[in-house]
């Protein structure tokens, strides 16, 4: 399989610290790849690397074929590379809908086109149907704001899938969210695998939710790749076991 | 009571002129992270520019648009890439600084350069009065009141309507996230600096006729209308423009039933007041900043 995002031993150093330390990995199409590790072990540094929003000290990062190393985030978002943040990042006075059609409105028409565009877009329906898939229809009216946290994180990952993008890399989505809406979450992202095709690689520390989802696990250690391969495999390894619990 | 109403309606459409400039002040704010100290001066050289193009004899409305024209490049994009861009990323202080000290420039290189002199400036409307039920307001308050209210029921509505408004919301709201998810940040940002080069020059046209053009005429509009978007909340449009009307009523109120020699003094006590009780402003939020 041709690798669709290929990661070349990126390394990113604060000082003497290796916060990422030769980190090498690739991802196929619709592939969804999933990367663990304890805290402060790089994770977060990596997908920053990754998506120019630090750059890495050495190494290079291409996504087909290209070399993207460095790129800042708006040339990335243009070449279908999307992304979620650890913490919130929805627009909390807009309302719902408002949130994802803004994530994907750039996408559509030219500047001057834009500009006297329907206030839709013309993306009112996939709003819509995006809303419909996380179950979030009761509140589309709403600003985002106002809405639970496990709400708000929904919207923000729906806003990551609306301009449906080829790559997209999510941090921690589980965090902070009630374990109810941790399984809607798993369904909702198997589907928009199934239904957009694209790849996705996640952080996340919730191991079940983890397990479950990705068919190909990375663990991180002290910037470095400890162990990759499938769930099972990743789990049982006895250093991956060590890291987590210490010796 | 015909007086109360009287004054009620003038300082509203006074009110209505500091709301347009404090307008400017929140949205740089708010999709810029700028603070304009020479938001004031901002109003002030349009009015001489107008004044240029109607003595070299072009009329009135032809001298606004042209005006607006110019201020758009130097107030807007020539303000954003010749001070903003090169010291935003050494955060707000800097910019604080260098616009204080660009509204010290620009006062003194008109007082210099040009005149000292206060300089009459035409009216938009007519003089003269209209009787609303036994209360006379004026046509210059009227006409103040219905193109700023248009020029903020349309701002509004661009911002809440349309696609490029919705865009400038989202970096308001969350640059990081704007720019994650393709929204070009820096073409919104100009943008903002656009409407604010815009909407002082609407301010010069409305409020030069009463203070006349002369090069501190931004002292008092430049710190009324930084009052009024605090009054109103810094994080709020809508707060603005509750800020600088309020502020124009109860100068009037005060100047009227208290003593003149007050009037000045009522947009300095109602900041305080905010500021003491209600810092995030009368219809502001309070927010979370990382620092």
């Amino acid at each position: 399989m041709t690798p669709f995002l290929e990661v070349k031993d990126v390394r990113k150093a604060y000082g003497a610290i290796k916060a990422v330390d030769g980190v090498s990995f690739d991802v196929g199409p619709g592939e969804i790849v999933g990367v663990i590790g304890p805290n402060g072990s790089g994770k977060t540094t990596l997908f920053n690397s990754i998506l120019g929003q630090i750059a890495p000290t050495s190494g290079h990062v291409e996504f087909c074929g290209e070399d993207i190393t460095g790129m800042s985030p708006l040339e990335l978002s243009r070449r279908g590379v999307g992304r979620t943040f650890q913490t919130l990042q929805v627009f909390v006075k807009l309302s719902v809908r408002d949130n994802l059609i803004a994530a994907a409105q750039e996408f559509k028409g030219t500047l001057g086109g834009r500009l006297f565009a329907k206030p839709d877009a013309g993306l009112g329906d996939h709003a819509d149907q995006m809303i419909e898939l996380f179950r979030l229809k009761h509140v589309a009216h709403l600003p985002a704001g106002s809405l639970s946290y496990g709400q708000q994180k929904l919207i923000d990952i729906a806003m990551a899938f609306m301009a449906a993008p080829r790559l997209v890399l999510l941090d921690e989505p589980c965090a902070g969210v009630n374990p109810s809406l941790v399984d809607q979450l798993h369904d909702r992202l198997v589907e928009l695998n199934k239904t957009q095709g694209g790849s996705f690689v996640v952080i996340e520390h919730n191991m079940d939710f983890i397990m479950k989802l990705c068919p190909h696990v990375i663990c991180m250690v002290e910037g470095k790749v400890l162990a990759e391969g499938p769930p099972a495999q990743v789990q049982g390894n006895r250093a991956v076991l060590e890291a987590y619990l210490g010796n | 009571m015909g007086d109360l109403i009287h004054l009620i309606l003038s300082g509203t459409a006074t009110g209505a002129i500091y709301a347009l400039a404090a307008l400017g002040f929140t949205l740089l704010w708010q999709a810029a992270g700028v603070i304009n100290f020479a938001q004031g001066e901002f109003v002030m050289l349009p009015a001489f520019a107008m004044l240029f193009f109607i003595a070299v004899g072009a009329p009135l409305w032809l001298s606004f648009l042209l005006t607006c024209a110019v201020a758009m490049v130097v107030l807007g994009y020539g303000f954003k890439r010749v001070i903003v861009d090169p010291l935003i990323k050494h955060g707000v202080i800097p910019l604080v600084i260098a616009t204080l000290g660009l509204s010290i420039a620009v006062k003194s290189i008109v007082r210099a350069g040009y005149s000292a002199e206060a300089h009459p400036f035409p009216s938009a409307f007519p003089a003269g009065q209209l009787s609303l039920g036994g209360i006379a307001v004026s046509y210059a308050d009227i006409g103040t009141l219905v193109l700023a209210g248009l020029i903020v029921i349309g701002l509004q509505m661009f911002l809440n309507k349309t696609v490029t408004g919705r865009a400038m919301q989202a970096v308001a709201q969350n640059t990081d996230a704007a720019r994650v998810l393709g929204i070009d940040v820096k073409r919104m940002v100009l943008y903002v600096f656009l409407i604010n080069a815009v909407l002082s020059v609407v301010a010069a046209l409305l409020v030069t006729p009463t203070y006349l053009a002369k090069f501190d005429m931004g002292d008092s509009i430049g710190q009324k209308a930084f009052f009024a978007a605090i009054i109103g909340g810094f994080n709020q449009t809508r707060g603005a423009l509750l800020g600088g009307v309020l502020i124009g009523i109860l100068e009037n109120v005060v100047g009227f039933y208290v003593s003149p020699a007050y009037k000045e003094g009522v947009a300095l006590v109602l900041f305080l007041a905010v500021i003491l009780f209600r810092p995030e402003g009368l219809l502001g939020k309070a927010e979370e900043r990382k620092v």
